[in-house]
Order: structure tokens, then C-alpha cells, then sequence
């Protein structure tokens, strides 16, 4: 019979788990208690059972025509969810449309500034919206595609970048306002392919 | 002793080592993007193990149900598989996290009260020379929830405490008390 108040050591003794002392001191106590040495020959047996144990016995039957059956049923939530992010990005290229035609359309006039000002901020609205779905849908993308996404994200924002400050000094500059919009539409639109792969 | 191949620890993906590893990944990438026929591979490569701690965890019957449900959260939860650790690992933790969920619910469901040391009276005597693997096995289903918890994912999977405390919301000192007596009612069980 094992001494009760060496449980956790008798335990921790044949996990490996004791410090070098207390190891020692368990061992000086096996010397001399035959019935904790039995219980830690059966503890020892215990885990050795433990370790013969199959790990891998596979279901009585096949499981996955279920699993694949749901998956398909929960389809039409991701098919919601390409929908929605869908109406979100072409809201946000309407509002990205209206805004550049506005500002390539009407000839200069004093008021080009504040047509401007507001084209900006119709952009910033309608890539932060698209910028705010790519973040929630990051996750479901391959770590590769995310790396290119990110270059040519940092490409074409230096592009806008560029042109937005040249715009700043000369706002009634139809080339530039032509190479903002170029370079706009090519963010929206790679930001509208990711949100629908990302969906997908 | 630290769980840390999953799949690729059962027998016949042993000699695959590494590249089983790579294509479990492969596989996970693409099923993250949709690809259910990689998802398909996944299942064949994890199912066994993953039924086998489901059933251990809680009952044969109750193993089937689970088994899918961690398999449709696994489809659902693809997107935060970083590829940091094996793909086995993320599986096995998700389900572990799948079952104590759901046994939760069963606990509840289940008209016999298994958190009592006297369970283990319903197993038989052991006349001499019967199979003792099968009595260990209907012993361990017959723990305590508790104790048969951290026994399986200590003893049987190789957890260790600290993950075990983490995995299931309790201290260290409560892992390796429900460890112990998991042991001593094993211990007593096939002593009988």
C-alpha cells in the first residue's frame, strides 16, 4: 500500500518532473517503503499502457459525404457574403466615378479647388471602406497573395501619392488630374478583385 | 512532451515525415480558399485521429457528431491557420476546444452522473490473462470527465500541463491533481 501523503511526488517521480532534490529524496523513500515502489512500478505500467494506445482509429463509416454536405449548405452565407462586399465595392467605385468625372469634365474655373477637396475625400472614403472589407477578409487569403497585394497596393499609392501633390500645385492641370484618376481606378479595382477572392 | 505532429503522427504517415507536413499546409492553403477537395485530403489525412480523441473524450456514439462538427469549424476557422505551427497541431487543439464544448452540453443531457470515483465499479472483474487492453480502454471511458481529460491529453497525447491548464481554463496545480487521480482510479480499477 502506498504511503497517501507521497502521491504527488510518486506521480511527479515517474513523469520526470522533480527537481534533482526532491527526486533524490523520493528515491531515498523507495528504498525503504516496498509499497510506494509497487505503486510506482503500476504507475509506470499505467503510462506505458497509456502509450500503446492506437491514436488513430478512424469512424465505422464515412463521415465525409456529411461534412461535405454541410459545408455546401452553409455556401449560400459566403455567397450573402460575396454579395454584400460586392454592392460595397461598386458603391464605393460609383461614388470614385462620379467623383473623377467631376473633376475631369468640367473645364477649370476658380472653383476647381473646392471640386477637388471634394474628390479627395470622396477617394479616401471609398478606398477606406474597401480598405476596412480587405481587413476583415485578410485572413482567408494565401500569405503569398496578400505579399503581392501589398506591392502593388504601395506601388499604386505612390503613384496617387505623386499626382495628388502635383494636383495640389496646379489643380486646373488636366494631365494630372487624368493620372489621378488612372491611378484611382486601378486601386479601387485591384481592392474590388482581393474583397471577391477573399469572399469567394 | 509537448503534442506536436497530429496527423502526421499515426503509423502510415510516419515515413512521409516532413513532406506530409508541407502538403497538409499546401492543402490547408487552398482550402482556405475555398477548395473543398483539398479540404477532402485534409479529413482523410486527420480524420482517425481526430474521431479516436473525440471517442475517448466522450463516448462512440456522441464521437460521430462531434467529429463532423470539428471538421465543419476546422472549414469555417481555415482563414487563422498561420501555417506557425502543423497543420495537425492547429486541428487537434480546435477540436479538443470542439469537444469540451460540447461535453458541456452533454454533461448536461446525461442522465448518469460520471464525476463520482464509484463509476468505475461497472467495469468487470479482470479474471487473470483477460486483455487488458480493452479493460484499459473501457476504464479510461469510464473516468471521471475531469480526470479523463487531462489523462487523455496527458498520458495518451502528450499535452503538456501548462497546455492542458490553457486549453481547458484551469490552473496548473488542478491539471496534474485531476492527472493523479485519473491514475489512482485506473490503478484501482485494474487492480480489481
Amino acid at each position: 500500500m502506498m504511503c497517501p501523503h507521497m502521491d504527488a511526488q510518486l506521480n511527479e517521480y515517474v513523469d520526470g518532473t522533480l527537481a534533482a532534490r526532491d527526486r533524490a529524496s523520493v528515491e531515498a523513500h523507495l528504498a525503504e517503503c516496498a509499497g510506494c515502489r509497487a505503486a510506482v512500478a503500476e504507475l509506470r505500467s499505467l503510462a506505458a499502457a497509456a502509450a500503446t494506445l492506437p491514436k488513430s482509429i478512424e469512424p465505422g463509416r464515412d463521415l465525409w459525404a456529411a461534412i461535405e454536405t454541410r459545408i455546401r449548405q452553409r455556401a449560400p452565407r459566403n455567397v450573402q457574403r460575396v454579395w454584400w462586399f460586392g454592392a460595397l465595392a461598386a458603391a464605393a467605385v460609383l461614388v470614385l466615378a462620379f467623383g473623377i468625372y467631376r473633376l475631369t469634365a468640367r473645364p477649370p474655373d476658380r472653383r476647381m479647388g473646392e471640386g477637388w477637396v471634394a474628390v479627395q475625400a470622396d477617394f479616401d472614403r471609398a478606398t477606406d471602406e474597401l480598405g476596412v472589407i480587405l481587413a476583415a477578409e485578410r485572413g482567408r487569403l494565401r500569405p503569398e497573395t496578400v505579399a503581392v497585394l501589398e506591392h502593388n497596393l504601395a506601388i499604386i499609392d505612390a503613384a496617387i501619392g505623386e499626382s495628388r501633390a502635383a494636383l495640389a500645385r496646379d489643380p486646373a492641370n488636366a494631365e494630372l488630374r487624368r493620372l489621378f484618376a488612372a491611378a484611382s481606378r486601378q486601386k479601387v479595382e485591384l481592392l474590388q478583385w482581393v474583397t471577391r477572392v477573399a469572399a469567394s | 512532451m509537448s503534442y506536436s505532429g497530429g496527423g502526421t503522427m499515426t503509423p502510415s504517415q510516419d515515413s512521409e515525415g516532413a513532406p506530409a507536413r508541407y502538403k497538409d499546409g499546401e492543402d490547408a492553403a487552398l482550402a482556405a480558399g475555398g477548395d473543398i477537395r483539398a479540404f477532402a485530403r485534409l479529413y482523410g489525412s486527420h480524420s482517425g485521429r481526430i474521431f479516436n480523441l473525440a471517442r475517448r473524450m466522450t463516448t462512440s456514439e456522441a464521437a460521430v457528431d462531434i467529429t463532423q462538427d470539428i471538421f465543419l469549424r476546422a472549414w469555417e476557422k481555415l482563414g487563422t491557420f498561420r501555417g506557425e505551427s502543423a497543420f495537425g497541431t492547429w486541428l487537434h487543439r480546435l477540436a479538443v476546444n470542439v469537444i469540451l464544448a460540447r461535453r458541456a452540453t452533454l454533461r448536461t443531457e446525461r442522465s448518469r452522473v460520471t464525476d463520482e470515483e464509484g463509476i468505475l465499479d461497472v467495469l468487470p472483474g479482470r479474471p487473470g490473462g483477460s486483455d487488458l487492453g480493452m479493460d484499459f480502454e473501457r476504464a479510461v471511458e469510464h473516468l471521471p470527465d475531469g480526470a479523463k481529460t487531462v489523462f487523455v491529453l496527458y498520458d495518451v497525447e502528450g499535452y503538456r500541463h501548462e497546455e492542458i491548464a490553457q486549453l481547458t481554463g484551469v490552473a496548473v496545480g488542478t491539471s496534474k491533481a485531476q492527472l493523479f487521480r485519473a491514475r489512482r482510479l485506473l490503478r484501482e480499477a485494474l487492480n480489481r
